[in-house]
């Protein structure tokens, strides 16, 4: 299986190097798509040889990974995994989420509350209310909605790169699960950020999500 | 509906209609959209010559004066032009979508071909 690691990359220029190094001791290829950044990122990319998209313009975190999604599509890959270029998302779990593409599911998730307990903070109480969203939608229950480390099998991969209005995750799952296409979850761990600073630290943004988030759940996403 | 109301809307119809294909002649609007504010200013035009068209409309609505029937109409047209609006910057900013990719893609390719020769 063809397999392609998209990391979406936004002022990462002290996480990438490290990420780099241990993305090195798997067998896939990874695709780094800068979106734009205002750092050294661009220099970094090109002096580490790495293979990367500058995008010309800034997308936003969802744009960026549709762009992977349109690269995995352009040169035939099979399966393509999102994991962040912060270095939240632990490499050691792309193996145990891959596994799941290849037993012949579509969208496999890597949950970070699927064994382990949800805690309850503002956050997550946001996303017990997506999860709630989800579960009258679809009757399916997931643990972990908002999660960005998925992996999506091959017809995914074609709708996602040319959807779009696939934006957040919680959206993706959504149709996925609706759709009718085989979606799983897959135990993972998640660090803290090891630099830089989140986007829903901003509660403006946090509110403006969950909103968009909502309503997509509810109305777009058949 | 008064006169006074019948002139100004009246004038303003002619002044858009000028306005707008003046823009358009001056290259500064695509005509596929100036037929719109032409077409907009039309109606105004035609409303105001003719005004009985709105006093049977308000009567048939029920609204007491025939100016609140003409905002109840701009204020519809402004909806809609701005759907139709919001429309076209959605769609726009998937084909910017689209563009963004292939100048990335295309760039990485022209770099790697520089790279091997």
């Amino acid at each position: 299986m063809k397999t392609l690691i998209i990391v979406p990359a936004y002022n990462e220029e002290k996480n990438i190097p490290k990420l780099v190094e241990s993305l090195n001791n798997y067998p896939y290829d990874f695709l780094i798509v800068n979106d734009c950044s205002t750092d050294n990122t661009k220099a970094l990319l090109v002096e580490m040889k790495l293979n990367h998209l500058n995008l010309p313009n800034n997308m936003g975190l969802a744009g960026v990974t549709q762009m992977g999604f349109k690269y995995a599509y352009d040169y035939g890959y099979n399966a393509a995994i999102v994991l962040d270029g912060d270095g939240q998302h632990k490499p050691e779990y792309i193996e145990p989420v891959l596994a799941k593409i290849e037993e012949g599911y579509d969208y496999v998730v890597g949950s970070r509350f699927k064994e382990k307990k949800q805690p309850w903070n503002l956050r997550m109480v946001g996303s017990r209310l997506i999860q709630s969203l989800i579960r009258i939608k679809t009757g399916t229950k997931v643990t972990d909605p908002t999660s960005g480390m998925r992996a999506v099998g091959n017809e995914l991969i074609s709708e996602f790169a040319r959807s779009m209005n696939f934006v957040a995750e919680p959206d993706a799952l959504t149709y996925a699960l609706h759709a009718g296409f085989k979606v799983t979850e897959v135990q993972v761990e998640m660090d803290d950020r090891n630099d830089g600073s989140s986007f829903f630290s901003n509660p403006f943004n946090s509110m403006r999500f969950m909103i968009n988030v909502c309503m997509s759940i509810l109305f777009i996403q058949w | 509906m008064s006169i006074k109301l019948q002139l100004a809307l009246l004038l303003a119809s002619l002044l858009t209609t000028v306005f707008v294909t003046f823009c358009v002649v001056r290259f500064k609007m695509n005509v596929k959209y100036g037929i719109v504010w032409i077409l907009w200013a039309l109606i105004i035009l035609f409303l105001s010559i003719f005004p009985f068209i709105l006093i049977g409309f308000s009567d048939l609505l029920g609204v007491q004066t025939a100016s609140n029937t003409v905002f109840l109409i701009t204020i519809f047209l402004a909806y809609a032009l701005s759907f139709y609006l919001f429309m076209k910057i959605s769609k726009q900013n998937d084909e910017i979508k689209n563009l963004t990719y292939e100048v990335a893609k295309l760039s990485k390719e022209i770099k790697e071909k520089n790279r091997n020769e």
